[in-house]
């Protein structure tokens, strides 16, 4: 399977979207805009990269899709996350704090 | 942690899952749209800019598609159905190729259930790991295995800690009567928890309890082998009564059908009931070493090492406690090995070489395999070059050759599994001369799984080396160059392939060619008689009629009367035990100490033994069994007479080496004593394999015990075998005979595990130099067929065709050179460990190497000619009009 294009660290794009979706199930769409809101603009998701990770993440099994009508009334696909995803979200969560602490600290200490 | 929903979903419901990816991207894009507009972009241009930000729609749909496992499975589909068209495009390739591997994999199928079955199956015992066997030994006389009296059995059982229980079996033969049947059986004599300790649970009944030990009524257990054999699978025999040593015998169970060690028997009884196990006399008796076996279950967490050293100290108290039995300096010793050990040691050369030999096969196969597609693939390079310039990645290609090579090997493999099974009943039978465990033997599961494996393991292994041959991305200068200097890399890879095939076979050849040179060396050993037109039986009166020396002798006489009287039987005669036959190759010798009068041992030093046996005055001219010296015996060495005795050369040589031994005395006990009347040539007596020991003969007349009739017939002695029979019933029909055989098919058996041995190895040997053979002539073919340019302008030139030829079939000849220098390399470091297996035959043999080469080379000299007239077929103007 192909690395997503992404300048973000590897993993990083999988958080965004786990931590995102664990707010509310949402669609393709709203996931790249909430990412960039939230982040103030500062990640812009590569909307090459966003949809296979959806898909990879959801044949993983850490989210569902289903048919919802949006906001503007039309039929698009929503993803959840699943019980499993729930837990994968904590676990990456978790490395992700550690690594940025520790790379804080030594961008910290030079 | 796949998700077979989706697998399946993008799999079989293709459209859906494309659907749903349109609209979900569609969506996308709408909405960047919206966003576009809302921002005062111009419609058009809103939808341009949306589809530019994903980075165009199809590229993103693949990498989406990408992202599914269902994907893998289906370039996995796409490669297979590619391959299987490509191969049924070619079936000569096709088929050689599975023939190939189907050869290679049975082979190693069989060969590895066989392993599997004997040595890493687990005992068919409960925690059959737990189990120990028991050895007494005495070191200074150097024997092995000299059996347990009763007395040290309850010493061993009562004082050890680490044992949970202590077993004991001996196996005796009594008569069996049924109605209006006698039946020799192999009874095993043993403990009542003897069951209990193994952890064989019956098939029908029960098995021993305790209360069968308070000597109120005598029972057996059957084996299931007995069971179905002699009654019949009757699923009432429960409860059936025979008689046996003058007492009813009541049938209380069935065993499964396990193997059985350490005899294979038809029933089983406890202790109390073994006549001679009960003697009180003979309990009394520390030196009265019935048993056989003793067995042991370690207590849990005890190693065999922990037991080892506990028995050897019960062993040393009791050694310390009895020195009137165990003399001080002779060294009686107690060895503890596990019994998964004891029952397959035997086995464990013979079974390693055929693996090492057959797995030798297989990597001659791959080679020769890898070879094939090779070849193929310098006919395909324009196609791979094609597709790799219209832009298939080399990944891809090595994909979908291997996915071709292992669609091969897994044919193969099938194809396989259908000679395994022909291969193996052979091979069982085989087997079951060194292991009790060879009737456990079956494909199954495990052996199944192996096989998988191996199919697999052999599809990546010859198809890795032709994907990664250094040629196979260069497609460029393949559209564009010329033939000549192509495939230069490949060419090297395929000559190394061949020296290597060519280095294993004759590495294989030589050890066919050693057990070969061993086998005829075996077959021209002189067995020290005339074993032709030599019939042999066993004839047994029981138990229930001991009978004194004097009654033993008339009824030999009249049997030997009556046999005698029948039409084309020329002499007969009596011994304990014919040579060559079974029993005594199994059991092996049976030595007895004695001391020679006038050369008294030192205290505690070892005696010289011997193995005794007894024969009637015409046995020795019944067999032609050669006098040396002295006299036979004769009628008047007889119960009042002195006793006497006849010795073999090697023990008149060994024990009286510049002395005349006729009238030397021997004793068995330091009270009688027997003198040597004469000295009669040397016999091979327990098969022809075995060197000779000492022997001593002492007269039926004195001794008794006698009980095997040997008679020279004058025509085909299986002709006769019925009517010597019925004259033996005419005598009395309740006397038992079995072991009825001629004593040339006791020879010829008892050579059967060295000519097996030898015509598998012959077999497999064969196999590897004929496939090698056509691997040679396949790459000289190719390499006349890519250089008919080349020989073209030689031919125009003014070559003849024959010197041509001849550079042809030398270069092939190199190859077969350097394979047979490496191949003579490997095999002198390698053949030590057939040694073991070997008669009289150095390991190194400098005659079966040089004929071995001249054979090897001569073979792959015609594998090169053949190719090679090919060349006689070459217009030099076509030649070079090709370019």
């Amino acid at each position: 399977m192909p690395k997503p294009k992404s300048d973000l660290l590897q993993g990083t794009l999988d958080l965004l979207i786990l931590k995102t979706l664990d707010l509310e199930p949402m669609h393709g769409w709203g996931i790249s805009q909430r990412i960039q809101q939230v982040s103030e603009s500062v990640l812009q998701v590569n909307q090459g990269s966003l949809y296979p990770a959806l898909h990879r993440l959801e044949e993983q099994g850490w989210i569902a899709s289903s048919w919802k009508t949006s906001e503007n009334n039309r039929q698009a696909k929503y993803y959840e996350l699943t019980r499993r995803g729930r837990k994968q979200l904590v676990e990456e969560k978790d490395n992700w704090l550690r690594l940025s602490a520790a790379v804080g600290r030594i961008v910290g200490e030079a | 942690m796949a998700n077979w929903n989706s697998i399946l979903r993008f799999l079989f419901r293709r459209s859906e899952v494309e659907r749903e990816l349109d609209a979900e991207l569609q969506y996308h894009v709408d909405r960047q749209t919206e966003l576009n507009i809302q921002r005062g972009m111009a419609p058009a241009e809103a939808r341009r800019n949306a589809r530019l930000a994903v980075g165009g729609i199809e590229p993103l749909k693949d990498d989406c598609r990408e992202a599914r496992l269902g994907r893998t499975i289906e370039i996995l589909a796409q490669d297979v159905r590619y391959g299987l068209r490509v191969l049924r495009k070619n079936p000569g390739y096709a088929s050689a190729v599975i023939l190939t591997l189907a050869l290679g994999i049975g082979a190693n199928t069989a060969i590895f259930s066989l392993i599997y079955g004997v040595f890493l199956r687990p005992l068919p015992y409960r925690d059959g790991g737990q189990l120990v066997v028991l050895h007494q030994n005495v070191k200074q006389s150097q024997q092995h295995d000299i059996g347990f009296s009763p007395l040290e059995v309850s010493d061993f059982a009562e004082h050890s800690h680490t044992l949970d229980g202590v077993v004991e079996h001996h196996a005796m033969t009594f008569l069996l009567l049924g109605k209006d049947t006698a039946e020799r059986v192999t009874t095993s004599v043993v403990s009542v928890n003897f069951f209990d300790v193994l952890g064989v649970k019956p098939l029908l009944g029960r098995t021993f309890l305790p209360s069968d030990d308070k000597r109120t009524a005598a029972v057996l257990v059957l084996s299931y082998q007995y069971w179905q054999g002699h009654q019949g699978g009757d699923p009432n025999i429960v409860g059936k009564v025979f008689q046996m040593n003058n007492m009813p015998h009541t049938v209380i169970g069935v065993l499964p059908p396990i193997p059985q060690y350490p005899v294979e028997s038809d029933v089983y009884m406890p202790t109390w009931q073994c006549p001679f196990r009960s003697n009180p006399r003979n309990i009394a008796n520390r030196g009265f070493r019935l048993i056989s076996h003793l067995f042991g279950r370690l207590k849990p967490g005890v190693t065999v090492g922990q037991a080892q050293n506990d028995l050897s100290v019960v062993s040393a108290q009791m050694c310390s406690a009895h020195p009137g039995t165990y003399p001080a300096g002779a060294g009686f010793q107690i060895a503890t090995d596990p019994l998964q050990y004891d029952l397959t040691h035997q086995a464990q050369t013979t079974f390693l070489v055929l693996l090492a030999v057959s797995a030798f096969v297989l990597l001659v196969a791959c080679a020769n395999v890898a070879n094939m597609m090779l070849a193929r693939l310098l006919k395909l390079e324009r196609e791979l070059a094609v597709r790799a310039a219209l832009g298939a990645g080399k990944l891809r290609l090595v994909r979908q050759l291997l996915t071709e090579s292992v669609l091969l090997s897994l044919a193969g493999g099938v194809l396989g599994l259908a000679i395994a099974p022909l291969a193996l009943k052979i091979l069982v039978g085989f087997a079951a001369r060194f292991t009790p465990r060879a009737y456990e033997v079956r494909i199954d599961g495990p052996v199944l799984l192996f096989t998988l494996l191996v199919s697999v393991a052999t599809g990546l292994l010859f198809g890795l080396l032709p994907a990664l041959a250094p040629r196979l991305n260069a497609g460029y200068s393949v559209l564009h160059g010329s033939r000549a200097t192509a495939s230069r890399g490949k060419q090297f890879l395929r000559a190394s392939l061949v020296v290597a095939q060519v280095a294993v076979s004759f590495l294989l050849l030589i050890g066919a060619g050693l057990m070969i040179r061993s086998f005829l060396k075996l077959g021209a050993e002189n067995p020290g008689f005339d074993p032709s037109h030599l019939l042999a039986m066993r004839i047994d009166a029981g138990f229930s009629r001991s009978m004194d020396n004097a009654s033993q002798r008339s009824l030999r006489e009249t049997i030997a009367r009556k046999v005698g009287a029948i039409g084309g039987i020329a002499s007969v005669g009596w011994i304990s035990n014919p040579p060559f036959a079974p029993s005594g190759i199994i059991a092996g010798p049976g030595s007895q100490d004695f001391e020679i009068e006038g050369q008294p041992t030192s205290k505690g030093a070892p005696l010289p033994t011997v193995d005794v046996s007894v024969a009637d005055t015409n046995y020795f001219q019944t067999v032609r069994q050669p006098l040396v010296k002295g006299r036979y015996f004769t009628p008047r060495d007889d119960e009042k007479a002195p006793v006497v005795a006849l010795i073999n050369e090697t023990m008149a040589r060994h024990r009286w080496p510049n002395e005349d031994p006729i009238g030397k005395r021997i004793s068995f006990d330091r009270q009688h004593w027997i003198t040597i009347q004469g000295v009669v040539g040397d016999t091979r007596e327990y098969g022809l394999q075995h060197p000779t020991l000492d022997e001593l003969y002492v007269p039926a007349d004195q001794a008794g015990g006698a009980s095997s009739l040997v008679v020279r017939t004058a025509i085909k002695p299986d002709a006769l075998m019925q009517a010597v029979r019925a004259a033996v019933h005419d005598v009395d029909p309740l006397l038992a005979i079995d072991q009825v055989n001629t004593l040339e098919r006791f020879e010829y058996d008892s050579l059967t595990p060295s000519r097996l041995m030898t015509i598998l190895l012959g077999l497999f040997a064969g196999l590897a130099v004929l496939i090698s053979a056509s691997g040679i002539a396949a790459v000289m073919a190719l390499a006349v067929s890519q250089r008919t340019h080349e020989l073209g302008v030689r031919l125009a030139l003014g070559a003849r065709h024959g010197s041509i030829v001849g550079m042809v079939v030398r270069q092939g000849l190199v190859l077969a050179l350097c394979g047979t220098l490496i191949g003579v390399a490997i095999a002198a470091a390698l053949a030590r460990l057939l040694s073991t297996l070997l008669y009289a035959t150095s390991p190194t043999d400098a005659p079966t190497y040089l004929a071995v080469a001249v054979v090897f080379l001569a073979v792959a000299a015609v594998a090169c000619y053949i190719p090679a007239r090919q060349v006689t077929g070459i217009d030099p103007l076509n030649a070079l009009r090709q370019e």
